[in-house]
């Protein structure tokens, strides 16, 4: 059968102060009807150019393609070259014979226009119907994404839902005109994983059912292995490999896919290890082997949290008043013990960054306990505080935001030290140079500025700052989820390096499970501000209990293409809200243990 | 260190510095008494070899003129607005750092004078404390410093908000040793962009206020006071009204010109 | 209907710093007021008796209070120059005032809007630096300046309108709007070039965003997508800028009305501080500021009404 899409040689250049920009360079797939093609790179690969070529969106975004073919197939079965068509036929083809859906659910629908407005004005444009024929089409479309009460979105806005139901709409618009080629560009990234699920779930459903094709961006190698039937490999702007998805898995050629997939994580692989274990990094074979095996000794418990409770007043009025409160943590408890990792993991909103931060009391607790070496953090003041901050410290998620861009890395490194007076002048340099080792960073970045720093770069010298003060307990708020897989495991490798040096404990909070099995000694699943399940890494992920995460990690993808998950339509109970009138009065949290250590919430 | 990409910052840096340039220099090379003698047979007399700008009412030489003018309007516009970055900076930086009771309070004033058109403000503290150069100063300097405190309040709010402050406090550092190693040179090319926009907008005040005569007073040369001289002779001698009008324009347009550029390379967000 | 209540104490408030930052504006200020008004070189006895007409002789406290009672009970006092009841005054004026505020605006929307997002679209291309530069050199001409050319212009030159005065409404409207229109067209064309600016920058942020892409992906057609997609999102943000201005326009009518010698609000002004008419001078400041807090009321009220996401929220 005919390819829907044959790209040939296709080169893209953007024009910029700089000169000109190769975008992509000597991009050739096919993709043929009712298959997946899965495009995978990190960020820069140049994905994303492809996909916005192929719709000629590039053009906007100040690209032009300077070189290639890429034939289309009409549905009236003629061919057209996309790369030559005027803008008029251009016109035709987008929305109409190609749908498109982006990466922001949360931006991509037009904030000032009703739902049905905008999944109606392309089905009059395209097939001419009237307004009537098209909302009824509209309302069929909404209940085919399987929308919960298709009638009232259609009246709604844009904010009135949430991020998932305005994916869904996204999906929706663009499979209004019945399009033969879904392009979907990084679709899930910026949803939550059980949200993923049920999007990727709805595309393969769609597909399956309408016979289209899809063209299907990610950066993420599990998604891939759900997903492709077939893959295509990038890095920097060209093909690496292409292949079949279970040769790209099972017997990748390149070396450059071979790094990408010793990256990922797999979830279950962890399966019957009792420690955490090392990211594989190619060429780091014998840093992992050298792993030392984790010194034996007493369990000696570091951190204590009882019954912590954190609430964010929602204020309204003139007056500027509380009306109600955000319950983010929830009476929750958990202990941590020297040179191990606790991990907090839930969706966004669960209220595990809250709780990461009223451990430092960076955001004041309503109630509950901190003891850190059975220093009790909630009692202290002032100067006292600040002292005690000496054993915590922390590492934020964004590596562009967590640093100031005004100062020198040296000195940013440098300022706890000076904060407490602790060494100044010769030494101080010294145990800054010391750092800066220890997180393998050249010591000329010492006096360079945080721009000039790649993401991975600036993450090292964010725990490096952390370091300085020769912690206890790091709390690593999403530390790592920002950075490129290669890059990510780098740093996980890092981190668990210091902690075999130095005896560090981790308060790792994250969303990534795949991540979390191969880090954590200890893992709490939160939701709605409440730990719901907390125990040893190998109980929660043998032997999930409580409802939720069961659902959470069924809803992970996993990076192997023989276990696919996602056929049937997924749909996962939404995530309720935790906002409460002032009054209200929580019930407390209580738990039965199933196995020694391991707790379930009781309701 | 960023090298300007456009055309547009050059020719305003290079128009400021002329500018400048007349009004710190001009006054000393000048002969001492060239802006003030009145020459009674070329009263209003257009644009010639003898006087290059032409003359006004009484005589007097317009290029001297328009250059001792230089000097008080470059003068009070600059004055009025370290003033207001003075009064502005410290209100707007602690409203924005410590948010709470004392930014509510501090910022329903400042809407409050909000309220107030600046031009409006500044003629009648200008009225009530009587017009002169000094005054105009305190006038122009009060008049801006609102706006001044609330962009300083939103930019320290953000900043305060940022990743890295929550880090510098998470490790041991006080409040103010965070507000000046980390609030204040990251609000700083907010405070550069503004500070260069209010002193465009203190130049057309001044000139405003002493067009209304509410400002500078004779026999000092201002250009306001020029081109309100210049209005009972517009049919006659129009170049009297051109020559300080435009003495005006080309230098707010030199710092509007800085100010959009420097806003493009020192704030990401509009790029 | 909280939310109504909630603004309407808020407004109120509001109304209340105003006296108080009018009153400290032109009474704590160093300064004797009667010697203001008078002027140095006046008698003493003459002096004591303007004092005691004022009430300058009572506690700070007690004028306040005598000053704010009157505006709540519509006894705003008489003026010195005018020797007239204030409130007279005010409401004959505010609509000479009025009208030129609301052609200016207009003036300003009908140029800046087609203009700003033109250059929004053509994005540093020639387009936008015509644009650009002609509004860049519009925010950089003191409004008085193109008064002057006006007058130079379409009233010396042409004779097409009058250069000065002011006729009353209810004689002659066309009259009015004749003598009223080249002072607005000078407000107007400064606006203008402000709002061209604010235009221009807030389609460009909202031509970068995804629903932008999104709506192209649709196969909408260019036109569509700027002027009904984007233009949607960039009137509720425009209109709030243009409400700003109104603060910056009854600032410019001071200058503007005198020069045209057009009798509205702003001229009164000028005429009370010149003559240092205190009570005058308290009541136009305070009626101004109230205005414009009020204006800029209404134009969030209307932002509420264009923009669902705050409508339903």
């Amino acid at each position: 059968m005919k390819d829907i899409v044959t790209v040939d040689h296709l080169r893209v250049e953007f024009s910029t102060d700089g000169g000109t920009v190769v975008g992509v360079e000597d991009v050739s797939f096919a993709i043929a009807p009712g298959e997946t093609l899965c495009v995978v790179g990190e960020s820069g690969s140049g994905k994303s150019v492809t996909s916005l070529s192929l719709m000629r969106l590039v053009e906007f975004g100040g690209g032009t393609i300077a070189r290639g073919a890429m034939n289309f197939t009409r549905a009236d079965g003629s061919t057209l070259d996309v790369a030559a068509a005027s803008p008029q036929v251009m016109g035709g083809v987008r929305g109409n014979e190609i749908g498109m859906i982006f990466q922001e659910p949360m931006t991509a629908l037009n904030p000032v226009f009703t739902i049905e407005r905008q999944l109606t004005d392309g089905l009059m444009l395209h097939k001419g119907l009237t307004q009537q024929a098209a909302t009824a089409r509209a309302l069929d479309l909404l209940k085919s994404v399987r929308i919960p009460e298709p009638e009232r979105r259609l009246r709604q806005y844009p904010h009135e839902l949430s991020g998932g139901m305005r994916q869904r709409v996204v999906i929706a618009m663009a499979m209004a005109c019945e399009p033969k080629l879904l392009i979907a560009d990084e679709p899930t990234t910026a949803l939550d994983v059980t949200i993923q699920a049920e999007i990727l779930a709805l595309i393969n459903r769609l597909k399956r059912e309408n016979g289209m094709a899809v063209l299907f961006i990610t950066h993420d190698m599990a998604v891939v292995a759900q997903m492709a039937d077939r893959v295509v490999v990038m890095y920097r702007g060209r093909i690496v490999e292409t292949g079949t998805v279970q040769q790209i898995f099972e017997n990748p050629r390149e070396d450059y896919t071979k790094a990408l997939l010793a990256a990922v994580p797999k979830l279950g692989e962890m399966k019957g290890k009792a420690q955490p274990e090392r990211m594989r990094l190619i060429g780091d074979e014998a840093a992992r082997a050298a792993q030392a095996a984790p010194k034996a000794r007493k369990p000696k418990v570091l951190l204590e949290v009882n019954n912590l409770t954190t609430r964010f007043p929602v204020k309204g009025g003139i007056l500027r008043r509380t009306v109600a409160q955000v319950h983010a943590v929830e009476d929750v408890s958990f202990s941590i013990n020297v040179g191990e990792n606790l991990a907090l993991v839930g969706e966004s909103g669960c209220g595990k960054s809250s709780c990461g931060r009223s451990i430092l009391r960076l955001i004041e607790p309503a109630s509950g306990e901190i003891k850190i070496n059975g220093n009790d953090i909630r009692a202290l003041r002032g100067p006292d505080l600040r002292r005690a901050r000496v054993d915590m410290q922390m590492v934020f998620q964004d590596p562009f935001a967590s640093l100031n861009p005004y100062r020198r890395l040296k000195a940013q490194v440098a300022e706890p030290i000076q904060n407490f007076g602790l060494a100044s002048g010769a030494e101080l340099e010294a145990r800054v140079l010391d750092l800066f080792d220890r997180v393998r960073l050249p010591r000329d970045f010492m006096n360079r500025y945080p721009h000039e720093l790649s993401g991975g770069q600036r993450q090292r010298v964010a725990i490096a700052r952390a370091l300085a003060l020769n912690p206890k307990l790091i709390v690593a708020d999403e530390a790592v989820s920002a950075l490129d897989v290669s890059v990510q495991a780098q740093v996980l490798n890092l981190m668990m390096e210091l902690q075999e040096d130095l005896g560090l404990s981790y308060l790792f909070i994250s969303h990534d499970m795949a991540v979390v099995e191969r880090v954590a000694h200890q893992v709490g699943v939160m939701y709605l501000g409440r730990i719901v399940e907390i125990g040893p890494r190998a109980a929660i992920f043998d032997n999930p209990s409580h409802p939720y995460t069961r659902s959470l990690l069924s809803a992970v993808p996993i990076a192997d293409p023989a276990k696919r998950r996602f056929a049937d339509d997924l749909n996962f109970k939404p995530i309720s809200s935790p906002i409460h009138p002032l009054g209200y009065k929580p019930a407390p949290s209580t738990y039965a243990q199933i196995a020694p250590g391991h707790y379930v919430l009781q309701n | 260190m960023k090298r300007f990409k456009t055309t547009k910052g050059l020719i305003g840096i290079v128009v400021l510095l002329a500018i400048a340039l007349v009004a710190i220099v001009g006054p000393m090379v000048i002969p001492p008494d060239a802006a003030t003698a009145m020459d009674m047979h070329a009263r209003r007399a257009p644009p010639s070899l003898a006087h290059v700008f032409g003359t006004d009412q009484l005589g007097r030489d317009l290029m001297y003129r328009v250059i001792l003018g230089a000097r008080t309007s470059l003068e009070i516009a600059v004055s009025a607005v370290v003033m207001s970055i003075v009064f502005g900076l410290p209100l707007g930086l602690i409203s924005g750092y410590f948010g709470g009771f004392v930014d509510n309070v501090l910022m329903r004033l400042v809407d409050t004078l909000l309220a107030f058109p600046a031009l409006l403000l500044a003629l009648t503290i200008s009225a009530v404390l009587g017009p002169n150069v000094q005054n105009t100063i305190i006038a122009i300097g009060i008049a801006f410093t609102p706006f001044l405190a609330r962009i300083i309040r939103g930019e320290a709010l953000k900043v305060t908000q940022m990743p890295y402050v929550e880090a510098a406090r998470a490790s041991g550092t006080t409040d103010g040793m965070i507000m000046v190693r980390h609030v204040l040179p990251n609000i700083r090319p907010a405070l550069i962009v503004q500070g260069t926009i209010s002193l465009a907008f203190a130049i057309l005040a001044e000139a405003g206020l002493s067009f209304l005569g509410l400002g500078t007073q004779p026999p000092a040369a201002s250009w306001g006071l020029m081109i309100q001289a210049s209005r009972d002779q517009l049919d006659i001698a129009p170049w009297t009204a051109v020559v300080p009008g435009l003495a005006v324009a080309l230098t707010v347009l030199g710092l509007n010109m800085l100010g959009d550029v420097l806003r493009d390379i020192l704030d990401p967000r509009s790029k | 209907m909280t939310y109504v209540i909630n603004r309407l104490l808020s407004v109120i408030l509001t109304l209340f710093l105003i006296t108080l930052v009018t009153f400290a504006v032109t009474n704590i200020l160093p300064g004797d007021v009667a010697m203001m008004i008078m002027g140095t070189q006046s008698n003493p006895a003459a002096l004591a008796g303007l004092r005691e007409s004022l009430g300058l002789n009572d506690p700070l406290l007690v004028q306040y209070a005598h000053w704010v009672t009157g505006l709540l009970t519509g006894d705003w006092g008489n003026s010195l120059i005018f020797k007239k009841p204030i409130v007279e005054l005010l409401i004959q004026k505010a609509v000479a005032s009025g009208i030129i505020v609301a052609m200016s605006m207009t003036i300003a929307l009908v140029l800046a809007v087609p203009l700003g997002v033109w250059a929004a679209v053509h994005r540093d291309r020639w387009q936008d630096t015509v644009s650009s530069s002609a509004s860049l050199l519009g925010v950089s001409l003191p409004d008085f300046f193109w008064g002057i050319v006006m007058i130079l212009v379409f009233a010396r030159a042409l004779g097409w309108f009058p250069s000065s005065g002011f006729v009353e409404p209810s004689q002659d409207l066309w009259g009015t709007l004749q003598h009223a229109f080249l002072p607005s067209l000078a407000l107007g064309l400064g606006l203008m070039a402000h709002l061209t600016r604010m235009t221009r920058s807030t389609m460009t942020g909202i031509l970068s965003q995804e629903f932008i892409r999104v709506a192209r992906a649709k196969g909408l057609a260019e036109r569509t997508v700027i002027w009904r997609y984007a233009l949607a999102n960039a009137i509720g943000p425009v209109i709030t800028i243009a409400g700003l201005q109104i603060g910056y326009l009854f600032g410019s009518i001071i200058v503007m009305e005198t020069l045209f010698g057009y009798t509205g609000m702003g001229w009164l002004t000028y005429q009370a501080l010149l003559n240092r008419d205190l009570p005058l001078i308290q009541d136009t400041v305070f009626l101004i500021a109230a205005v414009v807090m009020l204006t800029n009321l209404a134009v969030d009220l209307l932002y509420v009404l264009i923009d669902p996401r705050i409508r339903l929220g």
